[in-house]
């Protein structure tokens, strides 16, 4: 008997089964109320609900155990050559010779040391593991992707990402991002069309790695402006580094942050033009910063300026100061201090007079504090004058504590050397 | 006339439990569609970790734990919340003016020295002495925070988010063990949405019966006896069928807390806890809902059930009563003082669907089971119950109680949540659980929901009773 045949008769069987039971169900509970005939369908549809559950639950143990069995020999055979290849004492080329070598194959007896789809997923699970917590300082790159042909990883990934379940898809998509491996242009297509925002998503972020096109249009879409957060932020920080890192331009972000109208969208692009140091692109900002009402973009182009160090809007944050909402004061006081060309002293005295709120006098005091010279002598000069209650914000900067620990911007991890100009 | 009446109130019970028994599967198929959309959206922890990690854009977080009368476990506790995984977060500890070695045992194992602080006093708690961190560098994350008794967890969680200086808080007992990482998951569920994140929960689990070391769970395991494992059942239920349900439409009713990870401009513009709540994890949380739909504003509620927190339960009978008694009297609480969200479609799914079902199937379903019981009782000698009937009755709801455990245990093991040291032996642990849960947890839960509910409708004064620590070390014993 042929596997369909057979497959039929067990569906077959199993049909009747069940009709079998259900007319056994029906025939003895003829002559009983309706509210038992219910309770009875009830109790049969749980009790073969639970008989399944169970038996699937075995089934997957066993295919787990199976798995767990296939990683343990994949680590144990190959992990060590994985780990010399990941370090930083890895030869800057390794033919393709001397990698097999290093992980024990002989490519004229086995040409194809994984068979399995499972060992190459496996294997692949097992390398991105160690592949994106390694911390050596130059991954070569050249070597890796050697290593992984000789595997048949990229075949087997791309193959993932076009045939197999959702999960597995976003997985293989993941890795061939961090591997910045190339992906054939249908495949990818059709998954930056695809209904599914996190395969979508993913799929942007993957062609960015490796395009060597920078038009980028499918972040020109209404649909990236709508459904945009801060992780689609983390991923593109993260693929646009690396694309950065394999020599390819990077495109014009102030475009993208005009471009769009929601404003976390438009913040999006501009922390990322600050991250990736467009100073060419400044001017492109002036007037957003002139004619948007939101507060949040106004912010984030203050300290984009600061950051950049774009002295030419300096005049236009000084004459704006006063009237934005505190937290945007904050931005431009800092980027004021990080200026320092002596034009903003004003401003940030007047940040500490005029302003009610305890955060943006205590922010403009930290600000005099840090703005060389002349700054550290109006600081000493508001300190002697200071009354009773303006007192306490000048007692966190004669603690050792506090001050050592005074709360850095978070965006400052793009700049670390701000962290010694603002701690004086 | 008395025949009408017994008839309506036979077809009322039947009607009402069908109608829990299709609640119930609708939840299971609702956190069904959670776990789908977790399995695709939810990358492995390497991933998180490697991009959150190297983010300046991850979110920091306080972590907020009050503290009473824990010279046991406070060491423990703050170890292993400086212990957490995580780029960003301070760790506040608020000593309630306790009265025992708590404060001292602090000062000196973490070298603490009183610093300034500018206190805003954002939300009502009772006024701060003074805030104390560490010489040690080791120790930076630490900010403790000694404060005027106030009596409740409520009024120390507000003192903890005055402190805190972070966007984001968790909210935690000092009982508890959390997974290292937990708040790596939690995040990655903030900064996936369009939409604030006002509050993402996450599992609690019992730890009575685990091996715990140096503020680490080594060792998950069903406690092998009978309240923790029946309690073990119930919380697992709770988090991995009703809450994960909930989630998947945006109408999570409760983030325990024990653990939980809140907005903290959104919680204090709620007012933050109130400190004379019985229930102040849903007060605030409905607070905070019901804040962000009176001004329009978009937000989600998520729970995440890979982040698992060890809390110490109730041992004894005693104990438990008294726990259960003080959620009976939270839940009357919340019905009473959230009224105004029942079947309101402005406040969205939680106002429509949520709260109606908190009011008709967890505040009614004690009272009417006692009813129930009760009659059954009175029907018993007067020859007026139909045994048959009653057997498939009684089946179905077994059978269905059945179904659902094995729904939980299934969930727990497709979505991997707890790392038990041995599925197969403390899942066989719940199932024993669940078979005998109906006879003798159950009841035992009815009688103090009701006997909660008496003393709310009395104003009885209620007092905070802790439960007696064991202590880390002592378990591991």
């Amino acid at each position: 008997m042929d596997t369909i045949a057979y497959i039929r008769y067990y569906l077959y069987y199993v049909a009747s089964f069940l009709r079998y039971i259900v007319s056994f169900v029906a025939t003895k509970l003829e002559k009983y109320p309706t509210e038992v005939k219910v309770a009875a369908v009830i109790s049969v549809l749980c009790g073969f609900t639970i008989v399944v559950i169970f038996i699937r639950m075995l089934f997957m143990s066993g295919s787990r155990k199976n798995l767990r069995l296939l990683r343990e020999h994949t680590e144990e055979t190959y992990v060590d050559a994985m780990k010399f290849l990941l370090s930083d004492e890895a030869p800057e080329q390794m033919s393709r010779e001397e990698i097999c070598q290093l992980f024990g194959l002989d490519p004229a007896v086995n040409p194809e040391p994984l068979k399995k789809a499972k060992e190459k997923q496996v294997f692949a699970e097992v390398f991105y593991e160690l592949f994106i917590n390694d911390k050596s300082e130059s991954v070569r790159m050249g070597n890796i992707h050697t290593m992984l042909e000789i595997f048949g990883i990229p075949e087997h990934l791309e193959k993932e990402v076009s045939l197999s379940a959702k999960r597995n898809k976003v997985n293989a998509l993941n890795m061939i991002r961090a591997y910045g491996l190339s992906i054939s242009p249908w495949i990818i297509n059709k998954l930056l069309n695809s209904k599914n925002l996190r395969l979508q998503r993913l799929a942007m972020y993957t062609v960015i790695v490796s395009s060597s096109d920078s038009s980028m249009d499918y972040f020109e879409t209404e649909f990236f402006d709508k459904n945009s957060c801060i992780k689609d932020e983390i991923e593109l920080a993260y693929s646009l580094n690396r694309r950065r890192k394999a020599g390819l331009k990077l495109p014009n972000l102030a475009r993208w942050a005009h471009m769009h109208k929601r404003e976390f969208t438009q913040c999006l692009f501009v922390r990322l033009m600050r991250r990736f140091n467009q100073v060419e692109y400044c001017d492109q900002l002036k007037d957003l910063f002139r004619e948007s009402r939101k507060k949040k973009l106004i912010e984030e182009i203050s300290r984009t300026w600061g950051y950049l160090h774009y002295v030419d809007g300096e005049q236009m944050m000084i004459d704006s100061l006063l009237t934005q909402p505190d937290d945007t004061k904050v931005a431009i006081l800092h980027a004021l201090t990080r200026f320092g060309t002596g034009h903003g002293l004003d401003a940030l005295l007047d940040g500490f007079h005029h302003s009610h709120n305890p955060h943006v006098r205590y922010e403009a005091l930290r600000c005099l504090y840090n703005y060389g010279t002349e700054g550290r002598k109006a600081f000493d000069k508001l300190e002697l004058e200071a009354s009773e209650e303006d007192s306490k914000y000048f007692s966190f900067f004669h603690n050792p504590i506090t001050l050592a620990k005074v709360r850095l911007d978070r965006e400052q991890a793009y700049h670390p050397s701000m962290e010694t100009v603002l701690n004086g | 006339m008395w025949l009408t009446i017994y008839y309506i109130f036979c077809y009322l019970i039947f009607t009402y439990t069908l109608a829990l028994i299709v609640t119930y599967v609708i939840m299971v198929f609702l956190s069904r569609r959670t776990r789908q959309k977790l399995e695709i959206n939810m990358p492995d922890d390497n991933t998180i970790k490697f991009l959150l990690r190297g983010s300046p854009l991850t979110p920091a977080v306080s972590v907020i734990a009050p503290a009473y009368n824990e010279e046991v476990v406070i060491i423990d506790c703050v170890n292993s919340l400086l212990q957490l995984d995580y780029p960003d977060y301070e760790v506040v500890i608020v000593n309630d003016e306790s009265t025992d070695r708590t404060m001292e045992i602090l000062i000196e194992e973490y070298k603490l020295i009183e610093v300034p602080y500018d206190i805003a006093m954002r939300v009502q708690s009772k006024p701060i002495k003074r805030v104390l961190k560490s010489t040690d560098e080791r120790y930076s994350r630490l900010v403790v925070v000694d404060k005027v008794h106030g009596g409740t967890k409520a009024d120390g969680s507000n003192a903890g988010i005055n402190v805190c200086s972070n966007k984001y808080f968790v909210c935690t007992d000092v009982d508890c063990v959390i997974e290292p990482m937990a708040l790596y998951r939690m995040m990655w569920h903030v900064v996936n949405s369009p939409a604030p994140m006002i509050g993402v929960g996450a599992t609690m689990l019992m730890s009575n019966g685990c091996t715990v070391q140096d503020g680490r769970m080594i060792k998950a395991e069903v406690s092998n006896r009978p309240l923790p494992m029946f309690q073990q059942l119930e919380y697992m239920r709770s988090f991995l069928i009703s809450k994960l349900g909930w989630s998947a439409i945006n109408a999570l009713p409760n983030i325990s807390g024990g653990f939980g990870l809140f907005d903290t401009d959104i919680a204090v513009k709620s007012g933050g806890y109130d400190p004379a709540s019985f229930a102040e994890d849903v007060d605030m949380l409905l607070r905070m809902v019901t804040y962000m739909k009176n001004h329009d504003l978009d937000f989600r509620l998520a729970m995440v059930p890979e982040a698992c927190c060890w809390t110490e339960g109730p041992g004894t009978v005693k104990q438990l009563f008294r726990q259960r008694t003080r959620w009976a009297r939270g839940l009357f609480e919340i019905v009473s003082n959230h009224r105004k969200l029942f079947f309101n479609p402005h406040y969205g799914p939680i106002g429509a669907l949520t709260m109606p079902y908190i009011f008709i199937f967890e505040f009614l379903a004690p009272i009417l089971e006692m009813l129930g019981f009760l009659f059954m009782l009175w029907l018993t000698p007067t020859g007026g119950v139909n045994w048959r009937s009653a057997f498939v009755v009684f089946c179905m709801i077994y059978l269905f109680c059945l179904f659902i455990s094995t729904a939980v245990i299934y969930n727990d093991y497709k979505i991997k949540a707890v790392n038990w040291s041995s599925k197969r032996m403390n899942y066989l642990k719940l199932m024993v659980a669940s078979i005998l849960e109906p006879f003798v947890y159950h009841p035992f839960q009815t009688v103090c929901s009701n006997i909660g509910y008496l003393r709310f409708i009395r104003n009885t004064r209620a007092v905070w009773t802790p439960i007696q620590r064991q202590g880390f070390k002592k378990k591991d014993q």
